[in-house]
């Protein structure tokens, strides 16, 4: 899982950076200095909310020439280049202010945000917590932290930073969603149930929310409920490959492979890169008695994750059901080397896929 | 894991059919009572098994139970191991195991004082059988440094011939342990499960390392990363010696964790194989070639792995025919974050794991499985599955992940259809309380009819509880004795037919984690009023053919003889009251 995917910068910067707008828009008149920067910022910041973000910043960078010194030009210029998506050019005029104004919360955290937007993680999350310090007050900065923490993954600092956030603003419901992510990733299975619960609570319609619970559902082994908010949530994301998989997945384990073949089989489709999908689909297949197709499918597994002994040993179990038998032991041998160059982890071990 | 984009297009929700039980399934619907009388039936007994903290992984281990008629009266004992602490055992304190006799009256009295079980160790396990044939139960309990057979003298008392026989299992930490006849000589061998090889002077340190980690938090280390210890097995050789055969028959040359041992005869050719569960590595099966030797086939027969191929942390197993289509099938306990396995015989010489299809999987996700029996609670002629829980880790009460360190037990019910429903929760409050169970045993201590069950409970006392099902199904007891076969027919093939129902059962003491249920052989007949049939194979070969028996009794069979004896139900009321 890539950890930057998983937070989708793209979308939550943009929640992020309207807030930001809003919250800053007032004060970048106040430093004027001159008529000239202040009809300049004046037009700017018209343009900005019109969203017409390439005036703004042509605007912004004028101002900027005529007085370097107008931190309020400077805050503008990052932010309209921000909400234009030119994160490298945030960046580089990011820098160069906060050479001027190290401690600006507000450049230092554009500056945060563009990093993040370039999947500079480590710059991101240093930028945003020297804003932090400076202001620590508020949900965006704590909710923008989290957002870099947990595509590093750092889960529970993550969930500090959100909890943090939504002590100041107990109703964002994404917020909520994104901390239970933090929690279940942290093991703290429960507190996420309570987490997403609260989300729908709060806002039905949230995004995921049900495929998070019945994620969480599912790793408890609460399976009917698992699959009640799979098929929730895939009332409005019937093409989601993912969400295919996990219901597929979670209908296998409760042995319904009736059920759980044609979503496998829509996840396959739908994410033909997906091993786990078609590992999935070949074990359905295999207990539905379709040996042949569930042979194609767990070959298929195999050459999409050619380090993981599990389609191997499915695949010899389908031979040998195929009367294969040569080919069934070639599959166990295959399974046994891949066995053997796993690296072990913890204690004790579990024969369930996480 | 991605999180998907916003504003996707709706779904019509596909409707799905729920599973339609075949006809003629439960014959009764019975509710199952399980009460606990522990302390009304006299058992004083406590566990001690290291720290409460479990530092160390033999602090967790502990919990072997004996159910056995020791004396002969026709009523089913108890001996409990117990385990010790690592101060103790410097100092030289000991924790014994007790004995106790069962008084006909629902209650137990404390025995140990003069039986000779003295022995002074960290101990885990117990096996039983009749090693010398002379007609009295004889005890073999694993310690953490070796082993200890006690044979029965036959007058209350027992004696260690550990040294004599050749079965202390030197150097070993050993856990399960069971006696079955590989050979059929009529005399039984002893394997015996080696867990982990500690060096009791170099402990390795707690949250010390990739392997004391759980879920991220610090755990006592192992088994991965410890040195696993080679599993013995003893061939009888008829003298009161047994010779240590592990190395000749090739046994687990992997030297695994080995933490549960049953012999079944899984293919009905007549030779016992023998199934070991592993932790955290291969579970074992061996098959028995008839001519001395054994072929290990797990792997292939599906019951090495989990459905996907890896390795599982198996515990406590047992065997039964769950869907009395006349093919022994397997359970076996596994750690949290994993189901528990039912392996249905395909009578091919493979099993397939039905955990999920039967609903007996998914529900054990986030329970820690130590002690597991098949037994018929209802008497409905339906083997249900009783599950003995609770962590490794105490640690884990201090986070939310879903998992507690003491956790209720969970009761399958058969429903006859190939499914099972968990009711646990749907019971009497014994059922609802969270304990650190290990060992799990089935007697009918009442001899009333209705099997009850033993718990083994880490740093506490026992739990008995009572079968007080009602209406139960009619039933029928059948004790063993053995002439050309080992005495106590351990590896005999029961076959009744009463009514529609035709049952299978194999006759042996160990199965569960590190302890031996009630070696007679107990059918639920449902509603059937009369046994058509009973069909007996022995070991030996010998086959003995009972007809027209009526049932709510118990038979004594011996071998070539048939029907010699017949005990009728005890009076009810001799129950404590809760």
């Amino acid at each position: 899982m890539n950890g930057a995917a998983w937070v989708s910068p793209m979308s939550l910067w943009r929640v992020g950076c309207v807030a930001l707008l809003l919250c800053s828009g007032i004060s970048l008149f106040a430093q004027a200095n001159s008529p000239e920067v202040a009809r300049l910022l004046r037009e700017a910041q018209a343009a900005l909310a019109a969203e017409d973000f390439p005036r703004a910043i042509q605007n912004f960078t004028q101002a900027r020439q005529l007085a370097p010194a107008n931190l309020e030009a400077a805050r503008g210029l990052l932010l309209s280049n921000l909400q234009a998506g030119h994160p490298a050019e945030v960046i580089a005029a990011g820098r160069e202010a906060a050479t001027r104004w190290p401690e600006d919360p507000q450049l230092l955290h554009w500056l945060g945000l563009a990093y993040f937007k370039q999947g500079q993680l480590d710059p991101a999350l240093a930028a945003l917590q020297r804003s932090a310090k400076n202001d620590a007050a508020g949900f965006d900065i704590h909710f923008d932290i989290a957002l870099v923490l947990l595509s590093k993954p750092q889960y529970p600092a993550a969930a500090e930073e959100l909890e943090t956030a939504l002590r100041y603003s107990p109703q964002q419901a994404l917020a909520h969603v994104l901390l239970g992510r933090a929690y279940l990733n942290s093991n703290r299975t429960l507190q996420a149930i309570e987490q997403f619960q609260t989300a729908l609570r709060l806002q039905p319609e949230t995004p995921l929310v049900h495929y998070h619970l019945g994620f969480a559902y599912a790793s408890l082994g609460r399976n009917s409920e698992a699959i009640a908010e799979y098929e929730k949530e895939l009332a409005r994301a019937e093409r989601n490959a993912e969400l295919r998989y996990q219901l597929g997945r979670c209908l296998l384990e409760t042995g319904d492979w009736k059920a759980a073949i044609p979503h496998l089989q829509a996840a396959v489709q739908l994410d033909p890169r997906n091993g786990d999908a078609a590992y999935n689909l070949g074990k359905a297949l295999l207990q539905g008695g379709e040996i042949e197709a569930a042979i194609v499918q767990l070959q298929n597994a195999g050459r999409l994750r050619p380090e993981d002994p599990s389609p191997h040993y499915q695949l010899a179990r389908a031979l040998e059901k195929a009367g294969r038998k040569v080919e069934a032991g070639e599959e166990m041998r295959r399974f046994s080397e891949l066995k053997k160059a796993q690296p072990q982890t913890g204690g004790m071990a579990t024969g369930r896929v996480q | 894991m991605v999180l998907f984009l916003l504003g996707m297009a709706a779904w019509a929700q596909a409707p799905r059919k729920a599973g339609v039980p075949k006809p003629g399934a439960a014959q009764l619907s019975p509710s199952i009572t399980l009460v606990d009388v522990t302390r009304a039936a006299g058992l004083d007994f406590h566990l001690t098994c290291g720290g409460a903290q479990k530092l160390y992984i033999m602090e967790s281990m502990c919990g072997g139970i004996a159910v056995f008629d020791f004396d002969n009266d026709g009523w089913m004992d108890i001996f409990l191991v117990n385990g010790s602490t690592l101060d103790d055992r410097k100092t030289g304190t000991c924790h014994p195991g007790k004995l106790y006799r069962n008084n006909h009256d629902g209650t137990f009295r404390d025995v140990t004082a003069k039986s000779g079980l003295n022995h002074c160790g960290w101990g885990f396990g117990v096996a039983v059988g009749d090693y010398d044939n002379d007609g009295h139960e004889d005890l073999y309990i694993t310690y953490l440094e070796g082993a200890v057979l006690y044979h029965n003298n036959g007058d209350g008392t027992f004696r260690d011939v550990t040294a004599q026989a050749g079965v202390g299992n030197p150097g070993n930490w050993g856990t399960s342990a069971a006696f079955g006849d590989y050979d059929n000589d009529g005399l039984l061998d002893l394997y015996v499960t080696n867990y982990v090889d500690l060096d009791l002077n170099h402990l390795p340190q707690f949250g010390d390392g990739p392997f004391c980690t759980y879920r991220g938090i610090k755990v006592s280390c192992g088994p991965r990363g410890l040195k696993g210890s080679r599993d013995r097995l003893y061939h009888n050789n008829g003298d009161g010696t047994f010779t240590d055969v592990t190395e000749k028959l090739d046994i687990d040359p992997g030297a695994y964790y080995g933490l549960g041992v049953m012999w079944l005869d899984y293919d009905r050719d007549g030779c016992l194989d023998l199934y070991v569960s592993n932790d955290s590595s291969p579970s074992l099966l061996y098959h028995n070639n008839c001519k001395g030797g054994f072929t290990e086939v797990g792997a292939e027969t599906g019951v090495a792995y989990s459905s996907d191929g890896r390795e599982q942390a198996g515990m406590g197993i047992d065997s039964a025919d769950y869907d009395n289509d006349g093919w022994p099938d397997i359970v076996k306990a596994n750690f949290s974050d994993d189901t528990n396995n039912l392996y249905h015989n395909d009578r091919t010489g493979e099993f397939t794991d039905m955990a999920g299809a039967s609903g007996f999987g998914p529900v054990s996700l986030p329970f820690l499985a130590f002690g597991m029996k098949f037994v018929d609670l209802d008497n409905d002629g339906w083997q249900d599955v009783f599950v003995a829980n609770g962590h490794v880790n105490p640690q884990v009460d201090e986070h939310s992940f879903g998992v507690t360190y003491a956790e209720r037990p969970l009761v399958f019910r058969n429903l006859a259809n190939g499914k099972f429903a968990e009711i646990g929760l749907k019971m009497s409050p014994p059922l609802s309380r969270r304990y650190a169970a290990r060992g799990a045993a089935s007697a009918d201590f009442t001899n009333s009819g209705r099997q009850d069950v033993l718990l083994s409970v880490l740093d506490g006392s026992p739990v008995l509880l009572r079968n007080q099902s009602a209406p139960s199904g009619h039933w029928l007891r059948i004790q063993l004795i053995g002439k050309r076969s080992n005495r106590d027919g351990l590896g005999a093939r029961v076959e009744v037919k009463a009514g529609s129902s035709s049952q299978l059962l194999e006759a042996r003491t160990n199965a569960s984690f590190e302890s031996a249920s009630d070696p007679r052989l107990h059918f639920g007949l449902g509603r059937a009023d009369k046994v058509d049939s009973i069909q007996v194979r022995w070991p030996s070969g010998t086959i003995d053919k009972i007809e027209n028996e009526s049932t709510n009794q118990e038979l004594v069979i011996e071998e070539g003889r048939g029907v010699v004896d017949r005990h009728a139900a005890a009076p009810s009321g001799l129950r404590p009251s809760r």
